[in-house]
């Protein structure tokens, strides 16, 4: 058959290009513009606000892996990462296996409780928390003292052994709301017929659930750990309300690193915004391959 | 029975006289004795644009904040505009500021982020001067004390860039404590300057007596240039006397040009604020609150200490009235004579004019009055020793009593002005555009040391004064490969005597 040439194939299709071309313009000037600048700035000494920019080719990539802090805060973020989304995704998973049972009359009820922290302002969560973890009146030091749990109060916050766990538990709390959406609707799609089937089979408790339906929501959960991982190294709001990365870098992340070397330090010097550039094309590529990797085991998975 | 007569008023009668209330509101040369305020604004000297506008004024804010909210709507009213105040800390003003100028919205009025070159803003036409809308400016400059406006601080090719209404004669690191706590402790502050051992002593005292409900000492811990406050002020009045404002002056002793924080008035320094931990007399949230927290326990009787600035007493004088508090001298090392804090010439809280403002005429005439005896008068009456009055006489003439007054007293007896490196050479503020801090920065490492995450005060201290060195040494260097007329040399100022004054004939010694 005769293909039609590109000029014509075009022509032809011109209603959908039309109908592309406002997605395309907004992620041109939102997403590709801002990634391309952003990689060009990375090949600067540059503070970000002065008309002096020098081009010093790979010289802050170099720097950004020579630093400690940045490995330590780099390293930080996956901790943050591994600690929070397999947590997420049991908690998750367990709280949707219950709501998903049509006999739990108040099932509405608790998911609207849990989904609640989802639709609440980070920042404002952020500093909420402040109070909540406060050494002084705190209402989680006031419950632990009451219950003798422990004798003096704990700075949750302020000590390095306790603050990344209690960013990351306030973290999970959060966003579990949204994880078990997630599981629902996986959930959702199982039908009836298979648990009647599997119950007339006599599969029954957790046979049923580990034999029968998580084989059938496995890919949903590929999906869903792919989607929480990548949330997980994106939580620039809520260090940054909660400990700004601190004490003395102990909750400080990748994305916290990068705002830091960005803008204006307490101590009051010019920022570097070629070196955060660096940083970020470092940290975006790096969160780029985590996620080729975990699409690659998706697809291996589905074959499976 | 004869009808009383009614008053009747129109629709039309009611927005007559709305219209004619905004055309008044709208003019700007209506005489300011209309508006009858708690402040007697003088009419411009010249006739002001009657379009009116929308003045944006970014600060950071503490006791300015209380003033200008109380004159900018008495002022927006004489002058027929609007002012948008945003007083905001130091920290949100170092994000805030840099992105604004970046994106070109910023504020008609700003302050710098500390620690920011001047000469850069002028260079890079973020600024324009005032001259052009300060009537008659070199009159008005006459009147302020001489060191406040310096070329290169705030006067760059002959035009005057940043305005100063306050003066930079007072520290950030004051013995503030709660009278009760501290007179159940045994110590009288008053008395007479105290020792570490002192300190140490009351703190541990006033935690006993606590008994868990309050304790000795609070920091806004997680707020990390308090630690460098605190360390590099305890270390001067311990003798190392060294220079204050940003990297390329601060910890800096200028009788040989080296930094100081190795030294061992700053070891001692840092050891009082591990001791006052190991002690449990630190309050035990400390690393969690940032300084205006740590500041609003006080009152609420957490605390007994804390070393802050005088911007505490107006806050606590309108948040907590009855709470009996004092404010003394920082405290002084174990048998050794408190020695002089050191200055930069020059103001404070340096205010500049956006380049793309077109509010240039209100934002000058308003700078003019404040400039003014009336102006300061006005200012120290409100913000008191806070952001102390450049004028001294307008400060006599405020009558300030009180902790403000005291506050006032103690700064003219232990603050001197020290050299300053930019004024002896315009391009050491290149090599302040060059410099960047270390990381971990001396804020970090003392924060470190405290939470246990760094282990050794003299190693510690040692490296951390190494890369400052390190720091200014390339700062230096790249300064001079880009024309900069500069050394090392440029910090040291052999004439200095650290008893006295380092006035204009100093500088012409060199």
């Amino acid at each position: 058959m005769h293909k039609k040439p590109l000029s014509k194939q075009i022509y032809d299709a011109r209603w959908c290009y039309l109908f592309v071309l406002p997605c395309s313009i907004l992620t041109g000037m939102f997403v590709i513009y801002p990634i391309g600048m952003s990689w060009y700035f990375s090949l600067l000494d540059w503070s970000g606000f002065t008309k002096e920019a020098k081009f010093i080719g790979l010289q802050n990539y170099y720097e950004a892996v020579n630093d400690e802090f940045f490995w330590d805060a780099f390293i930080r973020s996956f901790i943050f990462m591994f600690g929070t989304v397999p947590v997420k995704i049991v908690l998750g998973f367990i709280i949707a296996v219950f709501l998903n049972n049509q006999v739990l009359k108040l099932a509405p009820f608790f998911r609207t409780v849990i989904f609640m922290p989802v639709v609440t302002a980070i920042a404002i969560i952020g500093i909420v928390m402040t109070f909540v973890f406060s050494p002084f009146n705190g209402p989680a030091n006031k419950f632990l003292m009451s219950t003798n749990l422990t004798s003096a109060p704990i700075d949750f916050l302020g000590n390095p052994d306790t603050v990344l766990p209690t960013v990351m538990g306030v973290y999970v709390w959060k966003w579990l709301g949204i994880t078990m959406m997630y599981w629902l609707a996986a959930l959702q799609t199982v039908p009836q017929d298979v648990y009647d089937a599997a119950k007339i089979d006599g599969a029954e408790g957790y046979r049923l659930w580990i034999h029968i339906i998580l084989p059938i929501v496995l890919p949903f959960a590929i999906v869903i750990i792919l989607v929480e991982a990548v949330g997980a190294l994106n939580v620039f709001p809520l260090i940054e309300t909660m400990t700004a990365g601190g004490p003395f870098f102990s909750s400080e992340v990748m994305e916290i690193y990068i705002f830091r070397t960005a803008f204006v330090t307490d101590s009051g010097t010019m920022p570097r915004l070629g070196y955060a550039c660096a940083a970020g094309v470092f940290w975006g590529v790096a969160v780029l391959f985590i996620t080729v990797l975990q699409g690659l085991w998706m697809r291996r998975t589905r074959r499976i | 029975m004869k009808k009383k007569k009614e008053l009747k008023i129109s629709r039309r009668t009611v927005m007559k006289g709305a219209l004619a209330a905004g055309a008044m509101m709208s003019v700007g040369s209506i005489p300011s004795k209309l508006f009858a305020g708690e402040y007697n604004i003088p009419d411009p000297l010249k006739p002001l644009p009657t379009t009116g506008g929308n003045m944006r004024w970014i600060d950071s804010g503490d006791m300015k904040g209380v003033f200008w909210k109380k004159l900018f709507p008495e002022y927006a009213a004489s002058r027929g505009i609007t002012i948008e105040y945003d007083g905001l800390p130091w920290k949100e003003i170092n994000k805030i500021v840099p992105i604004a100028i970046r994106n070109g919205t910023v504020h008609d009025v700003f302050q710098l982020p500390l620690g920011m070159d001047p000469g850069v803003a002028v260079a890079e036409g973020w600024v324009q001067p005032w001259d052009d809308y300060i009537e008659n400016i070199d009159e008005w400059l006459a009147a302020f004390p001489s060191g406040v406006y310096l070329p290169g601080v705030n006067q760059f090719n002959g035009k005057t860039y940043g305005t100063c209404l306050t003066a930079n004669k007072r520290t950030g690191t004051c013995l503030l404590y709660s009278e009760k706590y501290m007179s159940e402790a045994g110590y009288d502050p008053q008395a007479g300057r105290m020792t570490y051992s002192e300190i140490r002593d009351a703190a541990k005292k006033i935690t006993k007596n606590g008994n868990g409900q309050y304790y000795g000492w609070i920091i806004g811990g997680n707020q990390v240039n308090r630690w460098e406050d605190v360390v590099h002020t305890f270390g001067q009045v311990g003798g190392a006397h060294s220079g204050r404002g940003g990297f390329t002056n601060r910890h800096i002793n200028f009788q040989n040009g080296k930094f100081q924080i190795a030294s061992d008035q700053y070891m001692e320094a840092v050891e009082l604020l591990l001791q006052l931990k190991s002690d449990g007399s630190a309050f035990p949230g400390v690393m969690s609150m940032n300084a205006p927290q740590a500041r609003a326990l006080m009152p609420q009787g957490a605390a007994g200490m804390i070393f802050q600035g005088p911007w505490c007493i107006g806050v606590w004088g309108r948040d907590a009235p009855d709470w009996k508090y004092g404010i003394a001298s920082e405290p002084v090392p174990d048998g050794k004579e408190a020695q002089p804090l050191y200055i930069a010439e020059g103001g404070s809280n340096t205010f500049w004019l956006s380049a793309n403002s077109t509010m240039g005429p209100f934002a000058g005439d308003l700078i003019r009055f404040m400039g003014t005896e009336q102006g300061q008068i006005y200012w120290a009456q409100t913000v008191g020793a806070a952001d102390p009055a450049v004028n001294p006489d307008a400060v006599a003439k405020a009558g300030l009593t009180g902790p403000s007054a005291q506050a006032l007293a103690m700064f003219a007896e232990n603050i001197l002005v020290g050299p300053n490196p930019i004024v002896r050479n315009k391009d050491v503020g290149i090599v302040a555009a060059k410099s960047r801090v270390p990381d971990p920065s001396l804020a970090l490492v003392i924060q470190g040391l405290y939470t246990g995450q760094l282990k050794g005060v003299e190693a510690q201290l040692k490296d951390c004064n190494q890369r400052y060195e390190d720091a200014l040494d390339k700062a230096v260097e790249e300064a001079r490969a880009d024309g900069a007329n500069v050394t090392r040399d440029d910090w040291v100022f052999p004439n200095w005597d650290v008893y006295s004054n380092y006035g204009a004939e100093k500088y012409q010694e060199l």
